[in-house]
Order: C-alpha cells, then sequence, then structure tokens
C-alpha cells in the first residue's frame, strides 16, 4: 500500500493548496492548473497511453465550450446544463472522425487531426447559431448558483479538482483494465497487437470516444470560468498544442504526467507573462521557448519519467509506472 | 474560358509553386527522419527577414538575399541539430512536437525583440514589375519564385535519386544502424539533410518576401499551409510536394473564385481529409 | 441564495483590500492598468497603443501647458490629488480573452491598480470588463467597436470610441453628397475580413446602408491570415463596383494593395475602414500603392504647432518614429477620459471615479479627437462620438477631405492608386 501514500499526500497538498495561497491570482493559477490538467490528461489516453497523437482535440474541446455557453446564450439555461450536450457531440464526433483517421498511422493521423480542427474552426466562424466570429458568453452576474458564475476562483477550483479526480480515475482503471493493455501493445507494435488478436480499430476508437468526452467537459469548464467563447479560443489549434505539450512535457502515457506538465507550464507562462509581458518586447515567449526547448532536448519522455526514474534508482523494486515511463520512451 | 478564370488559374499555379517552394525543406526532413517541424513556417520567416536586411543593409534584392538566407539558415539548420534534434529523434514523436513547438516560439519571439512587430515589406519592384501576355498579368516576383520551386524540387529530386551523397543520405533514412555498417555516418548525413532542408526553406523565404508581408508572426500562417502540402504529396517526396502545392494553390484559387474566399480553406481541408481515405500515404508516398 | 450572500461578501471584502491599497498610494501616485495585445498577431497595434500611453502619461506628468483646453495637461500631476502622478502597468493579453481576464485580475487584486484600460480586441475587452465589472472597478475602453460590449447592463464599463454605426453612418453621408455632385455611387461592394471585427462591421454597414436606399451588390468576407487575395481582386475586376469598401487588417491589407497594383486593378473609389488601412507600418509599406483611398477616423495630425501635432512630436520619440495614428490616438483618449475623471474625482475611490466618469461631459475643444464631445449614456457609450473621412494624398499622409467643416483638402477622385 505504500505506493499510495505519495499521490495522498500530493492530493492534501493540492487541497490545502489555496487556503495557503489566498491572493485571487494565486487562486485563480490554482483553478487554470488543475483545469488544463485536465485537458491533458483527456489527451493522455489517446495521445499517451494509445500513442495516437491527436493535434485536433480542441475540436472536443470546443463541443463543451460551445455546449455550455450555447445553453446561456441561446436557452437561458445555465452552462453547466449544456455539459451533456457538450459530451454526446463531442463523443458522436469523436466517432465519425475517428473511423477514417485512426486507420492513418502517425504523422498522417497527426495531419489529419489538424485539417479537422481547422474545418471546424472555419465552418464554426460562419456559423450564425454559433455566435460565428463574434462568440458567444455567458451569464456575467449570476441569477443562481446553477450558473457558476464566481467572483472567486475557490468554487472553481474545487469543482476542477473533483472533475480532474474523476478524470485521473477513469484513467487509471482503463489503463488497468484490458482496455489499458491493449493500447499499450498498440502502441508498441500495432501489427504485432493485431495479430495476437487484438481489436485494435475497435480499442483505438473507444479510447479516442472516451478522451473526447472528457475533452468537451474541460472545454465547458473553461467557458464557465471565462465566461466567453470565440472560433479562436474554443477551436484553435493553439489549445490542441498546449493539451499535447503538457501531456509530453509532463509525461505522456504517464497517469500524472499530464498534471505535472500542467503544474510547470502554466505558472511558467502566467508568471513569465506577468514580468515580461508589460514590456511588450516579446520576451515572454522568448523565455517560455527557451524552456520548452530545454526540457525537451534534455528530458524528452518527460519530467515525470525523469522523477520516476530517480525514485527508481533509489529503491530497486520497480512500480507500474516506472514500467510505463519505460514504455514511453521506447515509442519511435 | 474567359480571360479571368484563366488569370485565376494561373495565379493559383504560381503561388501553388510557392507553397511547394516552402514545402520542399519540410518533406525532406519529414521523409528522411520522420520528424514533424513544427518550427518550419518559422525557418521561411527567418529567410524573409534576411532578405530584408540584406536589402536594408546593401540595398540588393533576392539575387544576393536568398543565397545568403540559404547560407544563413543552413548554418541555423546545422546547429538546432546537433543541439536539439539529435537528442530529441532518440524520444518519442511527442518529444519531437514538443522540441520543435519551443524552438519555434524561441525563434519567432526573438526576431519580435530584435526587429518589432511592425509589419515590413520589400520594395515592389524589387524583382521587377508585371507581364503582360495576352492579357494575362504575370507578376515578376511570383514569377521567379515559381521557376526557383521548379528547380528547387529538380535539384533535391536530382540529389536524392542520383548522386552517391543522397544515396548514403536515404540509406540512412532507411536503416541507420546497416548504413553505419557500410561505413556511413548517420550523424554527418542527418546533419546535412538540415542543413540543405534549412538552406532551401531559406531561399524561399527570401524569395517569398518579394510579394508578401514580412512580420514575426507569418509562419504561423505559412506553417500550416506546408503541412497539408507536405502529407497530401505524401511524406518525403520531394516531387509530391511540388504536384501537392500546385494542386492545392488551383483549388485554393478557384474555389475562392467561384465559391467565396471564406470557404476556399474550407474546400481544400475537405479535399485533403477525403483524399486521405483513399489514398492514406499521399500522391506520391511509399506505403 | 445563501451562495449570493457569500459572493457579496467576498467582493465587498476584496473591494476593502483594494481601497485600502488605493488609499496609501493617493498621496504618491495613481495607478492604472493597460491590458494590450503584446504579442501575437496583433502585436503591431498593441505596441503602437502602449507608446501612445506612454505618451499620455509623460504629458500629464510633466505638465504641457501648450495643448490648448485639453484637461489634465496644464500642470505637473493631477490637480484634484493635489499633484499625484499616474503610473500605468501594462499587461500583455497575448490575444487570448482567458490570458487578458488573468491580467485583468492580476492588475486589480495584485497592483491595485484603481481603474482598468484596454483591451483591444473586442472579445477580450468583453471577458476583462467582465472581471471589473465583478470588483467594482471602472474598465474605460478607448478603442473596440463590437455592439455587444455595452448592451450587457454593466455599470463600470465606459466606452469612449465611436462605434460601427457611426462608422457606417458617416460613410453613408459621405456618398450621399458624393452623389449629389454627380459621381456615380450606386455600385457598392464590400470585402472585409471575417474575424469579430470586419463581420460587425460589414454587417452594421450594410444594414444602414439598405436603410436608406442604398444596397451593397457585392459582399466578399475572407480570412484574415489568408496566403493569397488575387480570386477576390479577380472577382472585383469582374464586377467593377463603383464604390470599394475594404475592412482588413494590416496584414491582408498590405497584400490587397500588391495584388491590386500586380492585376492592374483600381476601383473608381476605394474606402477603407481604419484599422488596418490606419496602421503606421501599412502607410509606410503600401502607401504609395494606394494613393487616394479614403478612409475613416476621428484623429488627424494637424498643423505644426496644434496640440496633436505637439502630441504626435512627443509620441513619435516613443514609438520610433512612426505617426500616432487613428486607432491609438483613440486609446488614447480614452485613457486622458479616464484620467480627467479620477482629477476630477479628486479621490481613488472606485465608486467616486465611477460617479466622476458618468458625469463627464467634455467639450470638443477638450479633446484631441475630432468627437462633438464626451458625454455617456445609461449603458457608458459615448453619445458624441464622431469621426471624418480622410483621404491618402501625396505620399504617405492621410487628410481630412469631410465634412466640409473640418476638410483642409477637397476630396480628390477617381482614385489614384500606385
Amino acid at each position: 500500500m505504500r505506493r499510495f501514500l505519495w499521490p495522498l499526500v500530493a492530493l492534501a497538498l493540492v487541497i490545502i493548496y489555496p487556503l495557503v495561497f489566498t491572493t485571487p491570482f494565486q487562486q485563480r493559477l490554482g483553478a487554470l492548473i488543475l483545469l488544463y490538467a485536465i485537458a491533458a490528461s483527456a489527451w493522455n489516453i489517446i495521445g499517451g497511453y494509445a500513442g495516437q497523437v491527436s493535434v485536433g482535440h480542441v475540436v472536443f474541446f470546443g463541443c463543451g465550450a460551445y455546449a455550455a455557453m450555447g445553453a446561456y446564450s441561446h436557452f437561458g439555461l445555465p452552462p453547466l446544463a449544456g455539459i451533456p450536450a457538450g459530451i454526446a457531440a463531442a463523443v458522436l464526433i469523436a466517432a465519425v472522425i475517428g473511423v477514417p483517421t485512426l486507420r492513418l498511422s502517425g504523422h498522417y493521423f497527426s495531419m489529419a487531426t489538424i485539417a479537422v480542427a481547422e474545418l471546424a474552426r472555419l465552418i464554426v466562424t460562419n456559423v450564425e447559431f454559433l455566435g460565428a466570429a463574434v462568440g458567444l458568453s455567458g451569464p456575467t452576474v449570476p441569477r443562481t448558483v446553477f450558473d457558476l458564475s464566481f467572483i472567486s476562483a475557490l468554487p472553481y477550483y474545487y469543482l476542477f479538482l473533483a472533475v480532474l479526480l474523476i478524470t485521473l480515475g477513469i484513467t487509471w482503471w482503463m489503463a488497468n483494465s484490458r482496455m489499458g493493455f491493449y493500447l499499450r501493445a498498440i502502441k508498441d507494435s500495432e501489427r504485432a497487437a493485431r495479430s495476437l488478436g487484438a481489436p485494435a480499430s475497435r480499442v483505438k476508437l473507444y479510447a479516442f470516444m472516451l478522451s473526447a468526452g472528457l475533452t468537451s467537459v474541460a472545454g465547458a469548464l473553461y467557458a464557465m470560468i471565462v465566461g466567453f467563447v470565440d472560433p479562436e479560443s474554443g477551436l484553435g489549434i493553439l489549445v490542441s498544442v498546449k493539451m499535447l505539450i503538457m501531456a509530453a512535457l509532463g509525461g505522456a502515457g504517464l497517469l500524472f504526467g499530464p498534471l505535472v506538465g500542467a503544474a510547470i507550464l502554466v505558472p511558467l507562462e502566467e508568471i513569465s507573462n506577468n514580468l515580461l509581458g508589460g514590456k511588450g518586447a516579446g520576451l515572454t515567449f522568448v523565455v517560455y521557448g527557451a524552456i520548452i526547448v530545454i526540457i525537451a532536448r534534455f528530458q524528452p519522455g518527460g519530467i515525470l519519467a525523469l522523477i520516476n526514474r530517480l525514485w527508481a534508482k533509489r529503491k530497486t523494486p520497480k512500480t507500474p509506472d516506472t514500467e510505463a515511463a519505460a514504455g514511453a520512451s521506447n515509442a519511435p | 474560358m474567359s480571360s479571368i478564370l484563366v488569370q485565376v488559374i494561373v495565379g493559383g499555379l504560381l503561388l501553388g509553386a510557392v507553397y511547394a517552394l516552402f514545402s520542399s525543406g519540410l518533406t525532406l526532413i519529414w521523409g528522411m527522419m520522420n520528424i514533424v517541424n513544427f518550427a518550419h513556417g518559422d525557418f521561411v520567416m527567418l529567410g524573409m527577414y534576411v532578405a530584408f536586411v540584406v536589402w536594408t543593409m546593401l540595398g540588393v534584392g533576392p539575387f544576393v538575399g536568398a543565397p545568403v538566407a540559404a547560407l544563413v539558415l543552413a548554418t541555423l539548420g546545422i546547429i538546432v541539430y546537433f543541439a536539439l534534434i539529435r537528442s530529441v529523434m532518440k524520444g518519442p514523436m511527442l518529444a519531437q512536437i514538443l522540441g520543435t513547438f519551443g524552438l519555434a516560439l524561441l525563434l519567432r519571439y526573438s526576431v519580435f525583440w530584435g526587429f518589432g512587430a511592425n509589419f515590413l515589406t520589400l520594395p515592389g519592384d524589387i524583382v521587377g514589375g508585371t507581364y503582360d501576355v495576352f492579357g494575362i498579368k504575370l507578376q515578376a516576383s511570383r514569377l521567379l519564385a515559381g521557376v526557383v520551386a521548379l528547380l528547387v524540387t529538380l535539384g533535391l529530386h536530382v540529389l536524392l535519386t542520383r548522386t552517391s551523397l543522397g544515396s548514403k543520405m536515404l540509406a540512412v533514412s532507411e536503416d541507420a544502424t546497416a548504413a553505419q555498417l557500410m561505413g556511413i555516418r548517420p550523424d554527418s548525413m542527418q546533419a546535412i539533410a538540415w542543413a540543405i532542408a534549412a538552406g532551401a526553406t531559406g531561399i524561399a523565404g527570401a524569395l517569398i518576401a518579394t510579394f508578401f508581408y514580412i512580420a514575426p508572426t507569418v509562419g504561423e500562417t505559412l506553417g500550416i499551409v506546408a503541412f497539408v502540402t507536405v502529407s497530401l504529396g505524401g511524406f518525403g517526396s520531394v516531387p509530391g510536394a511540388l504536384v501537392a502545392g500546385l494542386l492545392i494553390g488551383v483549388i485554393e484559387s478557384l474555389s475562392a473564385y467561384l465559391i467565396g474566399a471564406v470557404y476556399k480553406d474550407i474546400v481544400v481541408y475537405s479535399l485533403f481529409l477525403c483524399f486521405l481515405w483513399f489514398r492514406p500515404q499521399g500522391l506520391m508516398g511509399k506505403t | 441564495m445563501k451562495l449570493k450572500h457569500i459572493v457579496g461578501l467576498l467582493s465587498a471584502a476584496a473591494m476593502s483590500v483594494v481601497l485600502a491599497g488605493a488609499a496609501s498610494a493617493q498621496d504618491k501616485t495613481v495607478k492604472i492598468g493597460m491590458i494590450l495585445p503584446l504579442s501575437g498577431n496583433a502585436a503591431s497595434a498593441g505596441v503602437h497603443g502602449k507608446a501612445a500611453i506612454e505618451t499620455a502619461v509623460e504629458i500629464i506628468n510633466t505638465g504641457n501647458p501648450g495643448l490648448g483646453n485639453l484637461p489634465v495637461t496644464k500642470n505637473a500631476g493631477l490637480k484634484g490629488l493635489g499633484g499625484a502622478k499616474v503610473e500605468v502597468v501594462f499587461a500583455d493579453n497575448q490575444g487570448s480573452p482567458a490570458v487578458g481576464q488573468n491580467q485583468a485580475l492580476r492588475l486589480i487584486t495584485e497592483e491595485k491598480v484603481v481603474a482598468l484600460a484596454g483591451a483591444y480586441q473586442s472579445g477580450i475587452t468583453l471577458t476583462t470588463s467582465a472581471i471589473a465589472e465583478k470588483y467594482g472597478i471602472p474598465f474605460v475602453n478607448g478603442e473596440s467597436v463590437a455592439a455587444n460590449l455595452t448592451e450587457r447592463g454593466f455599470k463600470w464599463f465606459f466606452r469612449v470610441t465611436p462605434v460601427a454605426s457611426d462608422f457606417a453612418r458617416i460613410y453613408l453621408d459621405f456618398l450621399k453628397e458624393l452623389k449629389a455632385s454627380g459621381i456615380k455611387t450606386d455600385n457598392v461592394a464590400i470585402v472585409h475580413e471575417n474575424t469579430e471585427y470586419g463581420t460587425s462591421v460589414a454587417s452594421v454597414i450594410t444594414s444602414v446602408f439598405k436603410e436608406n436606399g442604398l444596397s451593397i451588390a457585392l459582399d466578399i468576407p475572407y480570412a484574415a491570415n489568408t496566403t493569397d487575395v488575387q480570386s477576390q481582386v479577380l472577382q472585383l475586376k469582374d464586377k467593377k463596383p463603383d464604390v470599394l469598401i475594404m475592412v482588413s487588417y494590416t496584414s491582408d491589407a498590405i497584400l490587397y494593395a500588391k495584388t491590386m497594383q500586380a492585376l492592374d486593378y483600381k476601383p473608381p473609389m476605394m474606402i477603407a475602414d481604419n484599422s488596418g488601412f490606419s496602421d503606421p507600418s501599412f502607410i509606410k509599406t503600401a502607401g504609395k500603392l494606394t494613393q487616394g483611398i479614403f478612409n475613416r477616423s476621428s484623429f488627424a495630425i494637424g498643423a505644426a504647432g496644434t496640440p496633436t501635432y505637439l502630441i504626435n512630436e512627443i509620441y513619435k520619440k516613443k514609438s520610433g518614429g512612426d505617426d500616432l495614428d487613428d486607432t491609438a490616438a483613440r486609446q488614447m483618449q480614452g485613457f486622458f477620459v479616464l484620467v480627467d475623471a479620477i482629477d476630477r474625482a479628486g479621490s481613488t475611490e472606485p465608486a467616486k471615479i465611477q460617479a466622476a466618469l458618468k458625469a463627464t461631459d467634455l467639450k470638443p475643444d477638450q479633446l484631441m479627437m475630432g468627437y462633438k464631445g464626451v458625454k455617456f449614456d445609461d449603458k457608458g457609450q459615448n453619445i458624441l462620438a464622431a469621426g471624418l473621412v480622410i483621404q491618402l494624398q501625396d505620399g504617405e499622409n492621410y487628410v481630412p477631405v469631410w465634412p466640409k467643416q473640418l476638410a483642409k483638402t477637397a476630396p480628390a477622385l477617381p482614385y489614384k492608386g500606385w
């Protein structure tokens, strides 16, 4: 049971964080870390565990965000009420685009998902019902509690934490089920997995749909805390890339990898913007880009893989996480 | 066919040649090393700035600017290879995306820092004016870019298929270990590939700068076009990129003219996705 | 319902923190937050806006008696606050509504600014001003034109700039007058980029023109980050409109100018809606290809010695030689309106600044812009915002050509191009 010790300590720290760091900005920063951790963890299911590098996940993110804002601006419902529709839309779209694109290997799959995401952005920009180029907004002044429009980031923080725990729980359950076993086999070698009788196409599709549904929840939560979505912020390719680099930087294919990635990148982005952004000289991204390059150069498997390796050196018995880490760096 | 429609198609072909020109470097790297270079668009952007600096300092156009850009970018390509790519290649595909995405931001905003956010251009007549051929307008700067696109494609194709350097490079890309046993050093071959690819991209940037605007963020716009061109053409196929570029240019121009400018990218992406359904390896890619 | 009270209490608590912070700073400086796109695609505009605000701060803090009746410029610092200096904290919105909000929150709660201004892109102005509204901090916008910004029932949001319907009316009246003098204006085409800016401006122009019996014969939307505009230009060449109205950002404006020259297309009359065509880098790079283009503006640099000329001289030192364009000037005017309100409030208390903003009644001679004044309605919109038509003549200068009482020369027709 000792393997549960550190996750529990980490959980306790996460729960205490906003009570220690009490300024509104710090609490919002915490909430955003959790939000991006949800999105990156959702991406991790298909991108990390199954090794299918989707650069089009923003489509599912957008489903959630638009469903939440649409519920409010078209039907006067709380944005929360849009979540089921968002999940349904995301899962459906995942099924429709997954069948043809998941057949594609490696970079072709990535390229196809980029094309799908750009297509979605271009189409939504021309759809009046979805606010076209102007976008949709949520309630600024809450009508009831269910509008989830708060001044403080504290309620968002714990809401996001709960959703993150559910996401990680689902991921953990999936990783340890037969499906997770198949996915890892497919990631190592799809041909070998198929020849051993793994239903590769079906399993990949299920993972894609699961990942899509969870990503759409992240999108809905994003729209709620920001109170606005437009084609660029809800369907721009940069949002996909963000999910991807957070998972990759933390450790793709590891349960806590995306969380570690978000916990590094979100504060890095915000703090460098706070310190350098106002100068207007572009230095924020010089620093941000340089740090990403350095991490990729010296730790291609992600930060968590490094931590796990150092940990494993201290204690020889292997934990499942380090095995997964080894799997991640073996990938082509 | 009305003369305007001919003009639309000719314009599309010239545009497509430019797409092919700045995609050839990407397809070379992609095919040889199986690496997605997310910083590719920013390499084009650097080529544009080199051409701009050459023009400001020496007052000369792309005939000097393009070779200088090729040299500068080739050097940068070698540096990037040894400093970043060599170790990133050993990691998973995600590490490549992570590394090259970070590199893209670093390059883009270093230029922002050095040159500011202002939009720049080269003088419109730096290559020459516009020719009128039977009522069809041909812009000299685009014509030059088109001709160079053909030359670069031809040059790279000959290099890869007819020279010993090319066969060595292909040997490394097929099987690095086996190549090493044959006495080929994979490291130097791959560094050379990066130098050639980045150099070609530099030339592309310098030529595009003669009719396009120059800004730190221009690589973002061009990068996605290059990705689509390369995957449509087939990763690693230089002639494929040329055909794909021309095809995309004409489709864009025609759909913008006949259906509407906002729909041209929708048409291109939809056709691209349909095409992948029937031919997942691209136009001229290997299975 | 209980949570509502908690939310209320929290906001009250937050406010008292802000007030406490502001009170201690009162004797020295007044801190104002300015949110701008200082990176990303709109960075060019953001950097110019930053230079404009820096210019205003210098004028306010050192005093410049040569600027006529422009408030808060006569003596150093703010008279109403015992000569307090103004300090601006700049923040980068990175072109993202979420980042804009984070920065608004930081400026309010950490930097303890007494008021906010910005944020250029309408979508980001929307989300950042929502934060200011929740915290009860005045937000003054000098540049965003989306109609929905003032339709949200906000109490802390004030917009100084004219909006799309104002421009549409300017174009309409201008064209009507030209028509009366015998110039053909029946066949109007609009070419506009398809983000929120271009779409909303184009649709407002279309509906205002329609109400007045002028139909738009051709409407060509396109994506601003496009790589090529040949087909659009050829479409125009084919349809031959009498009047071409362009709504573009800088990058696409440059492409249009270059492509129109390459394909040898000149409409008889071309009107550009500000933004890209006013960007100093457009004028520098493509101004020589678009001679005779009309533009709307509320700002003119004016003759040597006039207040606007003097302001531009100071601005040029901050911007590295670029002239003050209309967008940056509108931001600067918004900032002056805010600082004037703080000065009149004699306090950095948000509620008092809000009251002073509501009571704002500036006359044309108290403004650097060509507005008919500044006076806010219940929604926070300046009802006296106005503009004029300018034309790019003789090289790289826009000169006012309409309405007559503000014109320096007569409008020159037809469009010359290059």
